[in-house]
C-alpha cells in the first residue's frame, strides 16, 4: 500500500514537472485534482485499515485489563479477606497478651508466696503451674490463625503477582498520600527499624562492645 | 559503690507486658519504686514533676520515641544526668552508635533476661 501511494506521489509531481513551463488549462486543473484525489484516497484507506487495527488492539486490551481486574477480585480482598485478616491478627495479639499476662500472674502468685508452709505452697505452685499449662494453649490457636493469614497474603501475592504480569505494571515513584509519606519520613528519622529478622541486626555481645 | 536500691526508676513502654516483665525483674532485683510511662512526651512529663534515679526506655514508642525522649533529657540541665538505658528491639548498629552519641548510659537489645538487666543496671552505676 505504501510503493501505491508513492507511486502516486510520483505521478502528480511528474505531471507539475512536465506543466511547470505550461499555461494551465482548466482540463490540467481537473486531471491534476483526479490524481490528487486517486492519491488521497489510497491514503485514506491505508490510514482507516491502521487506525481500524490500532484500535481492535486498544479495545483488545481494555477487555483483557478488565479480565484481568476482574481476577484480582480487589473488592473480595477489600471487604472480605484483608479484614478478617485483621481480625485474625487482632486475636493473636489478644491470645498472646492474654496467655502472658496470665503466665505473669501465676510467677507473681508463686514468688509472693509465703514458702513456710511447705504443704500448702506446694498446693499453690501446683495449682499455679496447671494455669501455666492452660495458658500456653494458646499457642495451638494462634498458631492457626497464623495460617490463616499467610494464606491470604499467599493469595494476594498470587493475584497481585498475575495482574502485574498482565498489565506489565510499573511503579510510581514517591507515596500514595500524605499520611504515608510522612510515617516513611518518620522511621527514616527516628531509625524505627523494629525487630531485626534472625541473622540480621546485632547480638547484645556486639553492643557491648561499642561501650567499652 | 553500692546501687541506692530505693532509687525511683522510670520504666517507658508502650506494652504494658513489658512494663510488667521489667517492673518484676527491678523488684526480683531489689527495686521497689518503679513508676511507668506509655511513651516520651508521658515520660518527659513525669521526670520534670519527679526526681528519677534510672529511665529504662523502649526506643519504638508513639508519639515520641525512645531516642526522642533521650535526646530532650540530655538537652534539659535539670534532667541530663539522669541514668539513662534503652532497652529495645531496635538492633541495628546505626541505632546504637546513634543512641550512644545522644548520652545513652547502655543498651540492651530485646529480648533480654534478668541477668542482662543487672549488669547493665551495675555498669550504669559503676561508671
Amino acid at each position: 500500500m505504501a510503493a501505491r501511494n508513492t507511486q502516486d506521489l510520483d505521478r502528480i509531481v511528474g505531471y507539475l514537472k512536465e506543466k511547470r513551463a505550461e499555461d494551465v488549462a482548466l482540463s490540467d486543473v481537473v486531471a491534476l485534482a483526479e490524481l490528487t484525489a486517486e492519491s488521497l484516497q489510497t491514503f485514506f484507506l491505508t490510514l482507516d485499515t491502521t487506525l481500524y487495527r490500532e484500535l481492535r488492539a486498544i479495545a483488545t486490551y481494555i477487555n483483557d485489563m478488565k479480565v484481568e481486574i476482574g481476577a484480582l477480585q480487589a473488592n473480595e480482598l477489600k471487604e472480605n479477606r484483608i479484614p478478617e485478616a485483621g481480625q485474625e491478627l487482632g486475636a493473636i495479639v489478644k491470645a498472646t497478651e492474654e496467655a502472658t499476662n496470665a503466665i505473669m500472674e501465676c510467677a507473681e502468685t508463686v514468688i509472693g508466696a509465703d514458702a513456710n508452709d511447705p504443704a500448702g505452697y506446694k498446693t499453690l505452685v501446683e495449682a499455679q503451674m496447671m494455669r501455666v499449662f492452660e495458658a500456653c494453649s494458646f499457642q495451638d490457636i494462634t498458631g492457626q490463625r497464623i495460617a490463616k493469614v499467610v494464606e491470604t497474603l499467599q493469595q494476594i501475592e498470587q493475584r497481585v503477582s498475575r495482574f502485574v504480569e498482565a498489565v506489565s505494571a510499573k511503579d510510581l515513584a514517591g507515596f500514595i498520600n500524605e499520611h504515608e509519606r510522612k510515617r516513611a519520613e518518620r522511621k527514616n528519622r527516628f531509625m524505627l527499624n523494629g525487630p531485626a529478622r534472625e541473622g540480621e541486626g546485632i547480638a547484645q555481645a556486639q553492643v557491648d562492645q561499642l561501650f567499652i | 559503690m553500692p546501687i541506692d536500691l530505693s532509687m525511683p526508676i522510670l520504666v517507658v513502654d508502650d506494652y504494658n507486658t513489658m512494663i510488667r516483665i521489667i517492673r518484676n525483674l527491678l523488684r526480683q532485683l531489689g527495686f521497689e519504686d518503679v513508676d511507668d510511662a506509655s511513651d516520651g512526651s508521658a515520660a518527659l512529663s513525669k521526670m520534670r514533676g519527679k526526681r528519677y534515679g534510672l529511665v529504662i526506655s523502649d526506643w519504638n514508642m508513639e508519639p515520641m520515641t525512645g531516642y526522642e525522649l533521650l535526646k530532650e533529657v540530655r538537652g534539659d540541665p535539670g534532667l541530663n544526668k539522669t541514668p539513662f538505658i534503652m532497652v529495645t528491639a531496635e538492633s541495628k548498629t546505626e541505632n546504637v552508635i546513634a543512641a550512644k552519641k545522644a548520652g545513652v548510659n547502655n543498651y540492651i537489645v530485646k529480648p533480654f533476661n534478668a541477668q542482662t538487666l543487672k549488669s547493665k543496671i551495675e555498669a550504669v552505676f559503676a561508671e
